[in-house]
């Protein structure tokens, strides 16, 4: 049984125990962890885009994106890169784990409101832009048309296939571009990178907001696209990744110039971005 | 009101009884506050060589421990004596200052220290004799005043003033009681051993020289060694990481330092801050530009600790210098 008697309900650094419930396979290195508290509720309320300190008692915690929530979990997709995430991938529903947050700002929900979205998200990427995918979607009639497009590797690389396949698809003036950087066999969709499927697929500004999450490398082209194509810097918002501890604007980590990437970020706008200091 | 040094070690055994009393001292080789053992007062101490971040932020912090044999148990450690912080000078009070703010303000209160900072209480002694590397005036402190302690004692030749400042002050100089005269100290004007060219207007113009090639100079110095961000009294970087034997551990934290190459390197390999031109860079915009905007007021009080201690010669009051010449 759990003894749990101290202050960590008021303390931001100390883990809330809670249970992995189910573990669903995306691709042969990212899986999705739905996570709820020991009696089986939502361990807090995030909004889009807002992140999770993830532990492992005994092996450490990390950061990562919130990819959806239910009445009574939350998801979070992990790609292994490292120590923390090999020893998630390896546990099995059931699991005790510690989690902390949610932290950082967010998308903008209320700010994209009457707009037509387009999201643009590479590989892991899509992880956090499910999160407001989700929100637009369930929230349909505050948004105009809805494009996703998406891209990875290889199509085994393709996280949330049922999504991209099925349930956004069947979505009402809701469009999903797929493209793959390498085809296999039996792929007969789009071939190339994203940003270059950007291009082709030539979006128009005109009352619509862009976002875009991904490798650093496909955010810089994919930018630089949007730009050319005639976006406003303020209409495309992006999240940034920084090594991160406490989450809560404390440990001194996580700074690009003088913002805290866990606490004003990890959501800024390309015109925000230009205003920080060039240290991505 | 008066306290005459020769009652300052009875008026501390006065207050010994309800709050541990911290001092100036000497500790493996090194000055320091610790502990007082009831002995003789030594005075002499400029600033310590060890600043006193510890007493709110210890170097290594259990923060909760855990098991995680068949299940997971949680406990956290209470802490909560009085203490009271003796000899303090102005320019580490004003580093308490901006701890304040890093640790308390900002949408999250970082409990660990809060609750160490409400059961401290913190007696200043203001400067007579600067110390030969400092430079607190330059950086907008007075060296004899220190706003933000508790009690603030301005030394003569034979007593102290003895000036509350809080509410809680006063209660602890009441406890002094008839060891008091009344009276005022007289003191000459103390300026600092080291000038520099700061000004109001330098953390902006240092936030429009980030690709500068002063970077490049000063990043070649440093050799990393992180002794500057150890001494320093305002820098508050912490890791957070575990301890465990078998399946029981601790979780705990401990200080940091961005000038370590590790520090920004994330799980897959990339490091926004390579070489020490980008680390060198963040500390110094950190304390003299980025802390300005965030919080308003500089993250160095030029207690010039760094400037005695780096072994590089690297010497935050020349940069400061170089930067107000540089023509933008
Ligand atoms: S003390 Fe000097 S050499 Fe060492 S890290 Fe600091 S600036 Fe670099
Ligand atoms: S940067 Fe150097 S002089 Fe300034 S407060 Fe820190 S140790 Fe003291
Ligand atoms: S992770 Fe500690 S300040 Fe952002």
């Amino acid at each position: 049984m759990i003894d749990h008697s101290c202050s960590c309900e008021d303390n931001p650094l100390i883990p809330k125990i809670c249970v992995v419930s189910d573990v669903i396979e995306e691709t042969p290195d990212t899986k999705t962890f739905r996570i709820q508290t020991v009696d089986g509720k939502k361990p807090f309320l995030p909004k889009p885009g807002q992140l999770a300190m993830i532990s492992i008692f005994g092996v450490g915690e990390a950061m990562f994106s919130i990819t959806a929530q239910g009445e009574d979990y939350i998801d979070s997709a992990i790609k292994k890169v490292g120590v923390l995430t090999e020893a998630l991938h390896s546990i099995s529903p059931g699991q005790k784990i510690g989690v902390r947050g949610p932290y950082g700002n967010g998308f903008p929900i209320e700010g994209l409101e009457g707009f037509d979205l387009l999201f643009v998200g590479g590989g892991i990427g899509l992880a956090p832009l499910r999160s407001l995918i989700r929100h637009s979607l369930e929230n349909r009639k505050n948004y105009g048309h809805i494009d996703i497009l998406y891209g990875a590797r290889s199509p085994e690389d393709l996280v949330f296939k049922d999504d991209l396949f099925e349930n956004w698809t069947k979505q009402p003036d809701t469009i999903v571009h797929v493209t793959v950087d390498k085809a296999d066999a039996v792929w007969d969709g789009n071939v190339g990178f994203v940003p270059a499927y950007l291009e082709e697929l030539a979006f128009q500004p005109r009352n619509r907001k862009v976002i875009v999450c991904g490798p650093p490398i496909m955010i810089k082209y994919c930018s630089e696209s949007l730009v050319r194509m005639g976006f406003d810097k303020k209409d495309v918002i992006t999240t940034l990744e920084m090594r991160m501890k406490c989450g809560i604007g404390k440990c001194g980590r996580c700074n690009i110039g003088s913002k805290y990437i866990c606490l004003d970020g990890p959501v800024f706008t390309l015109s925000e971005l230009d205003d920080l200091p060039d240290e991505k | 009101m008066k306290l005459l040094k020769k009652d300052l070690k009875e008026a501390l055994r006065l207050i010994s009884d309800d709050f541990e009393l911290l001092l100036p001292g000497e500790g493996s080789g090194v000055s320091r506050f610790a502990l007082w053992d009831g002995g003789d007062i030594d005075l002499s101490y400029g600033n310590t060589q060890l600043p006193p971040k510890d007493i709110l932020f210890p170097h290594t912090e259990k923060m909760y421990s855990f098991k995680c044999a068949t299940d997971v148990e949680v406990t956290e450690e209470a802490e909560a004596k009085s203490r009271i912080v003796f000899g303090i000078r102005p320019c580490d009070m004003r580093a308490i200052e901006c701890m304040d703010k890093v640790f308390l303000e900002k949408g999250f209160t970082d409990s660990f220290y809060s609750r160490k900072r409400e059961h401290t209480l913190f007696i200043a002694m203001g400067c007579t004799n600067p110390c030969r590397t400092c430079f607190c005036d330059s950086m907008g402190l007075t060296p004899g005043d220190a706003p933000a302690a508790d009690i603030l004692l301005v030394e003569s030749d034979d007593s102290f003033e003895v000036k509350a400042q809080t509410q809680r002050g006063k209660e602890i100089a009441e406890c002094f009681g008839r060891l008091l005269t009344d009276g005022k100290v007289q003191v000459s004007k103390v300026s600092c051993a080291l000038k520099t060219k700061m000004s109001d207007d330098l953390p902006e113009k240092l936030s429009g020289m980030f690709e500068h090639p002063i970077w490049d100079e000063v990043g070649r110095a440093c050799i990393g060694c992180a002794t500057c961000t150890y001494v320093c009294p305002t820098c508050y970087c912490f890791d957070i990481s575990l301890d465990n034997h078998g399946s029981e551990g601790v979780s705990f934290r401990c200080w940091d330092s961005c000038m370590f190459s590790d520090y920004t390197r994330m799980a897959g390999g990339h490091n926004p801050r390579p070489t020490k031109k980008e680390r060198v860079r963040n500390r110094y915009m950190h304390k003299l530009s980025y802390f300005n905007e965030r919080y308003g007021s500089a993250l160095c009080v030029g207690c010039g600790r760094c400037v005695e201690k780096c072994p590089a010669n690297l010497d935050i009051t020349e940069f400061i210098d170089k930067v107000a010449e540089v023509r933008l």
